[in-house]
């Protein structure tokens, strides 16, 4: 494996992590729409987000790959990458630390079918406008990020305009890989994934969009990073140390335990309805 | 103008939605910038502060959403 490989991999491996949190928060309402309109309706507005997606990610990251220097696309895409991986890892420790509850697939589910059943939604057979567009914007919704995601890393990941386009195909390939494998565990389970740790994977992503961010935006003001790509293994771990640090810190502010949290949302949305 | 509003509003959340965070972000690409090129400080300061601005920022938005919130034993 080359020099190039190592970024190309963790380039992969995030874009796969961060595509799965946001599949698996789309699933669950497309399982919505399944479950109360029909499969039909739910899978076309899902197929067509994704088409819509497929077209953003090769438009815009062609642009990027052959308009744009790599000094400007790097300090550009270190610049949202550090915006983008600070708001998660903020979400995260906030829910590691118990201050803030844990998002709960289970209780939002209830809460999506509830919605749908007050709107008179019902079972049939006829594709259904309404199930079509409610699979639609949650898939778009939640696979936007993904798009971002897998332009900004692959474009910015190498230096050759080749080895960039290279890269997207990485992130791209992460993030179908994702897709698979949730729609799978989905068509298996047609439940929703209540078990995916997606805290954890928000964790792991904010930590790795971070670190791509600081070094990518650094390279791209200047700085000339000791050790070169190896050194992005030292922000992983500098900023998997930071982090730690922060949730014991914040712990004693926390009211939720994990378990407590999942169940006063339960309850909320109980409530609700 | 209240739709260019909330496309601007929809913008900022999409990518930030934490003026701190995003403020933070602004300052270090600035700062880190002034360092190495007008000042030519030596890579490791201009290192150094950049990171510790992004970390600062977390830490600073952090302490907001505890804020008022008592400490538990």
């Amino acid at each position: 494996m080359g020099l190039l490989s190592g970024p190309l991999v963790g380039v992969l491996i995030a874009a796969f992590l961060a595509s799965t949190v946001e599949f698996v928060e789309a699933f669950t309402i497309v399982l919505v729409v399944g479950v109360t309109v029909n499969w039909k309706s739910a899978f076309i507005g899902m197929a067509a987000a994704t088409l819509t997606l497929v077209v953003l990610v090769g438009v815009f990251g062609t642009a990027l790959v052959i308009f744009i220097p790599l000094p400007v696309l790097r300090t550009a895409v270190g610049f949202l990458l550090i915006l983008f991986g600070l708001k998660w890892l903020k979400k995260s420790v906030l829910r590691y630390a118990g201050v803030k509850a844990l998002h709960d697939e289970e209780a939002i589910y209830e809460e999506q079918q509830a919605e749908m059943r007050a709107r008179g939604e019902r079972p049939s057979n006829a594709i259904d406008p309404f199930g079509v567009v409610t699979s639609y914007k949650s898939v778009l919704l939640e696979g936007l990020e993904v798009a971002f995601i897998v332009i900004t890393f692959g474009s910015a990941s190498a230096s050759s305009v080749a080895a960039r386009a290279s890269g997207i195909t990485y992130a791209a390939v992460g993030a179908v890989g994702a897709l698979i494998l949730v729609a799978a565990l989905g068509a298996v389970i047609r439940a929703p994934l209540q078990r995916v740790p997606e805290n954890t994977l928000k964790f792991v992503v904010g930590v790795m969009l971070t670190s791509f961010g600081t070094f990518w935006g650094g390279e791209g003001i200047g700085i000339n990073w000791p050790g070169e790509d190896w050194f992005l293994l030292a922000l992983i771990a500098f900023y998997l140390l930071a982090t730690f640090v922060l949730i014991t810190w914040l712990r004693p502010y926390g009211k939720h335990s994990a378990k407590a949290a999942g169940a006063n949302e339960i309850a909320a949305a109980g409530e609700g309805h | 103008m209240n739709r260019v509003l909330g496309a601007l509003k929809a913008t900022y959340n999409f990518f930030s939605g934490d003026a701190i965070l995003l403020g933070a972000a602004v300052l270090a690409f600035a700062v880190g910038w002034l360092l190495a090129h007008p000042l030519n400080a030596p890579d490791a300061v201009v290192a150094v502060v950049f990171v510790a601005i992004i970390v600062a920022s977390l830490f600073v938005t952090l302490r907001r959403e505890i804020a008022g919130r008592p400490r538990q034993r």
